[in-house]
Parts: structure tokens; C-alpha cells; sequence
């Protein structure tokens, strides 16, 4: 009896031992693919725990210096800035690309308005356009919700959408992207944007035109997997390289059928 | 949830069988305690989430409060070995006699900083700063300032106190991050100590600007630099110097590319106590040497006038992020007759102006990925640029003085390996090779070796240093 139980007690500890712990950090882009994932990893893997927080990508790759993290989400590459902080931590990373994300641009329901052009949206982001009346809608006036300045989303709308233009001071930035649907389902005239796994019937998504209103694109899966919608960008995990046994089973995982079922299922576009 | 009925029942014998007047005062007491028990009994319970979610706020508060401070620092232990004992050095200053290898705490550095809780439009509108540095050569105040924003828009900052002067790039490289033990030899020499007492404006767009890669910089300073262990850095003239700087700092799109330039005006001065200023001029032999400009100069200011450029180069490539530094610097040093070092100070000897130069370059390869870096280092200082070589020490005419040792130009190169343990922990292999310019006309003296060849200084420095 006392061999059974001392046999229990070490294979117990064996198994905490070995279980697999690994924390994942930063966008809260990345954040609902990684929590689904993750769910499903544990179940297959007894013993292991992923735990998944979000922040936002500057968030993460800071956690990853500080080695806060095993793994941080970006919705944007990597700055050089932060290229060379790794470098002076002597911290080597790797970088891998786990799924493709579209943003759309969203508004309440009520608003008329179906579709903008990239200029009507830097336009309003940028200040210049104030009331919806001048982009074909009611005579009411934009409010414009953002996220902040450390979320990689912030900096991808930045490049792409407002062609590197700055943001007007009005503009209200959230800290969560939920926070941005709640805001916009609940004011009437707000525009804003998320990524297109988080689109739900409480707010309605534009079409956008990238050829001066020629052809609008609605922001769905398909258009983005055939690329005639626009704003698609890469979502990246970042790991250290000391790190890669640890966390190499679940970064497979998610770069497998499986995983990318998963990318499928959220709303993003599969890498494979 | 309360038996109102039953207490009452409890207490009737004791309240009610009593005179009137009593009754009506323990009537009063019965009903102030029922409704007492009866206030407490409505009072809502909090269910579980809810005292959780309130624990959990009142947590972050106090987190929130605390990140507002926080602790830096770094300690540097090294063990240096140079070419012959008690050499003058810039690699942390001259051996000592008899002694060529030593063991020393370079730094011992902590830092507080205190940032104010950001407004309504995120903006954390003061800064509190002070940096001690603890070494076997005493404490020493390194840092005490604060910044104040504005409210705003986060574009200007005022700066004021102890601080890094705001002069090109190498100076407010802090040492915990660079690649060379030391800083360049022009450095150290116009800028001892790097700080200075003063008050500079900046302006610079935010984070979110896109003007952001822009900063303009300009103060006031007293001039007499930061305090050493054995001495205070009062001001001890009434000018103030001015150093201005405009930089700029771009990424390529890709975010593997990094580059920066940078401009940097220093005008200046002090007091000279003591009557004559001597400069550069042909004597009646034709000989370069030190002659008098201006008799009964005490009481003015000798000039200290710098202009600089600077520039940075990073890419993250297949060998791994390679960076290249560059920095020129010339102008117009006031000193004395055996030095060229910005005084901490009053100057109670004769003033010797000169005209110098000097620059320094660095080359950074990361090796691949791996936690190696290769640092080669080239700098120079030439502290008269008017006199070279033979023309250096040569006897000087009647009414004329010589120049010296204060006049040799040094070229330095550095060859360095740096391994970064973990991101706390780095070690620094490296050697630097000094190179003194020659002259026939400064042989062995008994205070000093001779400057006929090159002089045995070249240093090794074994360096461990923990950052938190």
C-alpha cells in the first residue's frame, strides 16, 4: 500500500513537474483566437496551462523583454526600437505569423451610411470631416472612437487606412477593443474599428473603397481571403528563442488544421 | 432575517414593568435599538463577484499608484590592466602609482523616478527624477530634476536641475547601454561628468504625432558641469552657457532600418581670475606658439564654443542588427597652460585658448542572433588644432609660451566583446589602444614620461555589470 502511494505521489509530481506552462501576452486583436486555442490545447495536453492575457502588442513585446511572458500576440510587426531593446536585453526572438486579420470599419446601426472611401475615412479620422451630412448621411456629428496608442491596431490604421496621417485631438481612444463595440452600439453617431473577429450584429460594418469609390468592398472573410478587401495585416506570435522547446507545441498547434480551424472559426484569414 | 418579535417578548419584563418616566426612556432606547438592528439587517449583502470586482479595484488603485515610482539602476565591477603602472588614462581615469591592474566599482547607480498620474488626455504632466552613485570613491548625486509637460498637447517640456547636458549623442548615452567602457576623450574632456546644473526647453510632437521624429532642445547652464566626490559644482560666474541641439529620428517602413542625425551648439564662457589670455600666433622665430592677446583679462569671460553633428545608422539584417555611430565636434577651448579640460572651477591661472577638434566613430555587430556583440571603436581629440607634431613644445620666444603636453593630439582605437548573460547581467571584454601624437620637442621629464614616441597607455577592461 505505502509503495502505491509513494508511487502516486511521485508520478503526481512528475506530472507537475513536466506539465507545460506557458504564458501568452499583448494585442487584444490576437487575443480571442489565442483564448480559443489555447481551450482546446489544454484539453488534448492534460497538465498543461496556457494562460492568455491581453494589453494590446506594445504590451506584449515589452513583456517579452522584461521576460514577462513566453509568448506575446502583436497585430503589427516588431519595431526597430524595440528590435534593438531585445538586442540590449540579449534576448534573441523568433516570429511567426499564425493568421491574417481584416479590419472593418463600423458604425451604430441606425446610421445611414453604408460605405466609405479610404479618403472619406482618413478625412474623419483626421478631423477634417465633421458631420455624417458631408459622407452622405444625417446632419449629426461624428464621434470618433479610437484604440490607444500602445494597440498595434491603432498603429495599422495609422499606416494603411490614414496613410500615416495623425489623428485628430477629438478622437476617443479605448482601451479594449469590446469597449469600441459597446461605444458604438450605444451612440449613434459614432465610426470606429475593429478587427473582423470581433463584427457582431450590435454595430454595422462599411464597405470601404480603395480606388476613390469606384468599388466598395465589404469587410468579410471571403473578401479578405481573395484580397479584394483592402485592410488585412498579419497577426504574429513573438517567442524567445531560449524558449522554443517550451513553446514550440503549442505554436504548432495553433500553425496546424486544427489551430487554423480555429483562425477559420474567430473570423480570421488561415496562414495555411 | 431578525426576530424583532422575540427580543421584544425577551426584554417586556425588564422594559415595561417600571415607572412612567423610565418607560418612556427605555421605550425610547427599545426602539432606537430596533431600528438599529433593523438598519443593519436591511443593509445589502454583497454577493461574491461583486466583493471580488471591488477587492480587485482597490487593488489596481494601489498598483496604479505604485507604478508611478520606479526603481532603476545598474553596478559596474571591473578589473583593468594597463600597459605600465600609474599611467594617465581615460579608461575610468589615471592608475595610481605603482599600480597597473586594479579592481574597481565604476558605478553604483540608483535611480528614482516619480511620473504624476496622466490627465485627461493621457499626458503625465511631471516628472520627478534623482540618481545616486555609490562607489568605493564616496556617494555622489548624479541626477536631480524634474520635467514638467504641458497639459496640452505633450509637445514642450521644461527640464530643470542636475541633468545630462543636451550636446550631440555620446553624452546622454547612458553607460549602462553603451558599447565602450568609456566615453570618447573629446567627451570627457568638454563635458566632464556630462551633467550640468541648468534649465532647457524642449519641443518634441508626441507619441502619436507624426512629428514625433523631430525634437528641438535649448537651455541655460551654469557651465561648471556636475559635482565629483571632492567637489561641489557651484556656479562661480554670473554667465550662464547656452547649448541648443535639433535632432531628428526616422524607421524605415519595414521597421528593420533606424536612423538619426543631430545638430549641437554650445556657446559659452567663465570668468578668468588672473590677468592674460593667450592664443595661437607666429613668434619672431616664425615658431607657432603661445602668445599674449589680451593683457588685463580678469574679470572677462574666456569662450568655450562648440558646434557638433552627429549621426546613427541601424539595420536588422542576416548578420544580425549592425549599428554605426558618428559624431564630429570642433570649436574653441578656453584653458590653461596644461590642460584643455572644461573647468569645474574658478581659474586663477592665465587662460590659453585653442582652437580643437575631435570625433568618434562606432561599429556595433550583433552576431546573429546570439547574445555577442563586436564593438570597434575609432576617436580622436586634437586639443590645438593649430599646432602638430615638432611644432608642439618648442621653445617659445621672450613674451611667448611654449605649448605642451595639453596640445597632443590622441587617437584611440577600441576593440570590445560584449556578452549579454541574460537581461540583467552583461560582460564587456575590450581594449583600447591610445595613440599620442609625438614630438622631439617634449623629452622625459621628471613629472611626466616623454612624449618623443608613443607613451605605454593602452588599457584591457574585463567589465561585469547587473542592470535592474
Amino acid at each position: 500500500m505505502k509503495k502505491v502511494i509513494l508511487t502516486l505521489i511521485a508520478a503526481s509530481i512528475s506530472v507537475v513537474l513536466y506539465a507545460q506552462k506557458i504564458s501568452v501576452k499583448g494585442s487584444d486583436t490576437v487575443l480571442p483566437l489565442t483564448q480559443k486555442v489555447a481551450e482546446s490545447y489544454m484539453k488534448k495536453n492534460a497538465g498543461s496551462s496556457v494562460t492568455v492575457v491581453g494589453g494590446g502588442s506594445g504590451v506584449g513585446i515589452a513583456a517579452l523583454m522584461d521576460n514577462t511572458t513566453d509568448i506575446a500576440m502583436s497585430s503589427r510587426k516588431i519595431k526597430m526600437d524595440e528590435r534593438l531593446k531585445m538586442q540590449d536585453a540579449g534576448r534573441a526572438y523568433k516570429e511567426v505569423i499564425v493568421a491574417n486579420d481584416a479590419l472593418a470599419v463600423i458604425v451604430n446601426n441606425s446610421n445611414k451610411v453604408s460605405q466609405l472611401t479610404r479618403e472619406q475615412i482618413e478625412g474623419i479620422y483626421t478631423g477634417k470631416i465633421k458631420n455624417w451630412k458631408e459622407v452622405g448621411g444625417e446632419d449629426m456629428v461624428i464621434v470618433i472612437y479610437s484604440r490607444e496608442s500602445s494597440s498595434g491596431t491603432y498603429e495599422f490604421f495609422k499606416d494603411q487606412v490614414m496613410a500615416r496621417k495623425n489623428y485628430a485631438s477629438n478622437v476617443l481612444s479605448m482601451p479594449a477593443t469590446g469597449a469600441i463595440i459597446q461605444s458604438i452600439s450605444q451612440t449613434k453617431g459614432a465610426i470606429g474599428y475593429v478587427g473582423l473577429a470581433y463584427l457582431n450584429k450590435e454595430v454595422k460594418a462599411l464597405s470601404v473603397s480603395y480606388d476613390k469609390g469606384k468599388t466598395f468592398v465589404s469587410p468579410s472573410l471571403e473578401n479578405a481571403k481573395n484580397k479584394s478587401y483592402p485592410v488585412v495585416r498579419p497577426l504574429f506570435y513573438y517567442y524567445p528563442t531560449a524558449k522554443e522547446k517550451q513553446v514550440m507545441p503549442f505554436v504548432n498547434f495553433i500553425l496546424s488544421a486544427e489551430g487554423q480551424d480555429f483562425v477559420s472559426k474567430v473570423g480570421y484569414i488561415p496562414v495555411k | 432575517m431578525l426576530n424583532i418579535e422575540g427580543i421584544v417578548k425577551k426584554h417586556r419584563g425588564t422594559f415595561f414593568a417600571t415607572n412612567p418616566a423610565n418607560m418612556q426612556l427605555k421605550s425610547f432606547i427599545l426602539i432606537f435599538v430596533l431600528f438599529t438592528i433593523n438598519l443593519k439587517a436591511q443593509e445589502p449583502e454583497l454577493n461574491p463577484f461583486d466583493t471580488l470586482a471591488s477587492n480587485v479595484a482597490g487593488i489596481n488603485s494601489k498598483i496604479d499608484a505604485l507604478n508611478r515610482f520606479k526603481f532603476s539602476g545598474y553596478i559596474q565591477t571591473q578589473f583593468q590592466v594597463a600597459d605600465s603602472a600609474g599611467q594617465a588614462s581615460f579608461a575610468s581615469g589615471d592608475f595610481r602609482p605603482g599600480v597597473d591592474k586594479r579592481i574597481a566599482v565604476r558605478r553604483g547607480r540608483l535611480k528614482l523616478t516619480y511620473n504624476s498620474p496622466a490627465n485627461d488626455k493621457g499626458i503625465s504632466t511631471s516628472q520627478y527624477v534623482l540618481q545616486v552613485d555609490v562607489t568605493e570613491r564616496g556617494v555622489g548625486i548624479k541626477d536631480a530634476y524634474m520635467l514638467l509637460t504641458d497639459k496640452w498637447s505633450g509637445w514642450i517640456q521644461l527640464k530643470a536641475g542636475m541633468f545630462d547636458r543636451p550636446f550631440g549623442n555620446e553624452i546622454g548615452y547612458s553607460s549602462s547601454q553603451r558599447e565602450s567602457p568609456e566615453r570618447g576623450r573629446m567627451s570627457q574632456i568638454l563635458f566632464p561628468g556630462e551633467r550640468d546644473l541648468g534649465a532647457s526647453l524642449a519641443i518634441q510632437g508626441s507619441k502619436t504625432s507624426n512629428w514625433n521624429w523631430l525634437r528641438a532642445e535649448g537651455g541655460l547652464f551654469n557651465g561648471t558641469g556636475a559635482p565629483s566626490f571632492n567637489a561641489d559644482a557651484t556656479d562661480f560666474d554670473k554667465k550662464k552657457d547656452f547649448i541648443g541641439r535639433i535632432s531628428a529620428n526616422k524607421s524605415s517602413a519595414s521597421e528593420k532600418i533606424k536612423y538619426g542625425v543631430g545638430a549641437s551648439v554650445y556657446n559659452g564662457g567663465f570668468r578668468a581670475d588672473n590677468d592674460t589670455l593667450y592664443a595661437i600666433s607666429k613668434d619672431a622665430n616664425g615658431n607657432k606658439t603661445f602668445m599674449i592677446e589680451q593683457n588685463s583679462f580678469k574679470g572677462h569671460y574666456a569662450e568655450r564654443k562648440y558646434t557638433g553633428v552627429d549621426g546613427q545608422f541601424s539595420i536588422d539584417w542576416k548578420p544580425g542588427i549592425t549599428t554605426v555611430r558618428a559624431e564630429y565636434i570642433q570649436g574653441e577651448q578656453a584653458g590653461t597652460s596644461s590642460s584643455t579640460s572644461s573647468p569645474r572651477a574658478a581659474v586663477t591661472s592665465n587662460i590659453y585658448k585653442r582652437k580643437f577638434n575631435g570625433a568618434y566613430f562606432y561599429f556595433l555587430q550583433n552576431l546573429g542572433a546570439s547574445p555577442l556583440q563586436l564593438v570597434v571603436k575609432y576617436d580622436w581629440y586634437d586639443p590645438n588644432t593649430e599646432v602638430s607634431k615638432d611644432e608642439i613644445g618648442i621653445s617659445a620666444a621672450n613674451g611667448t609660451k611654449s605649448t605642451g603636453i595639453a596640445d597632443i593630439r590622441y587617437d584611440t582605437w577600441g576593440f570590445g566583446m560584449i556578452y549579454r548573460w541574460d537581461s540583467n547581467v552583461r560582460i564587456t571584454l575590450y581594449y583600447d589602444m591610445v595613440k599620442n601624437e609625438t614630438s622631439r620637442n617634449i623629452p622625459d621629464a621628471s613629472t611626466r614620461p616623454t612624449y618623443m614616441k608613443d607613451l605605454d597607455d593602452n588599457v584591457i577592461t574585463l567589465r561585469l555589470q547587473v542592470k535592474i
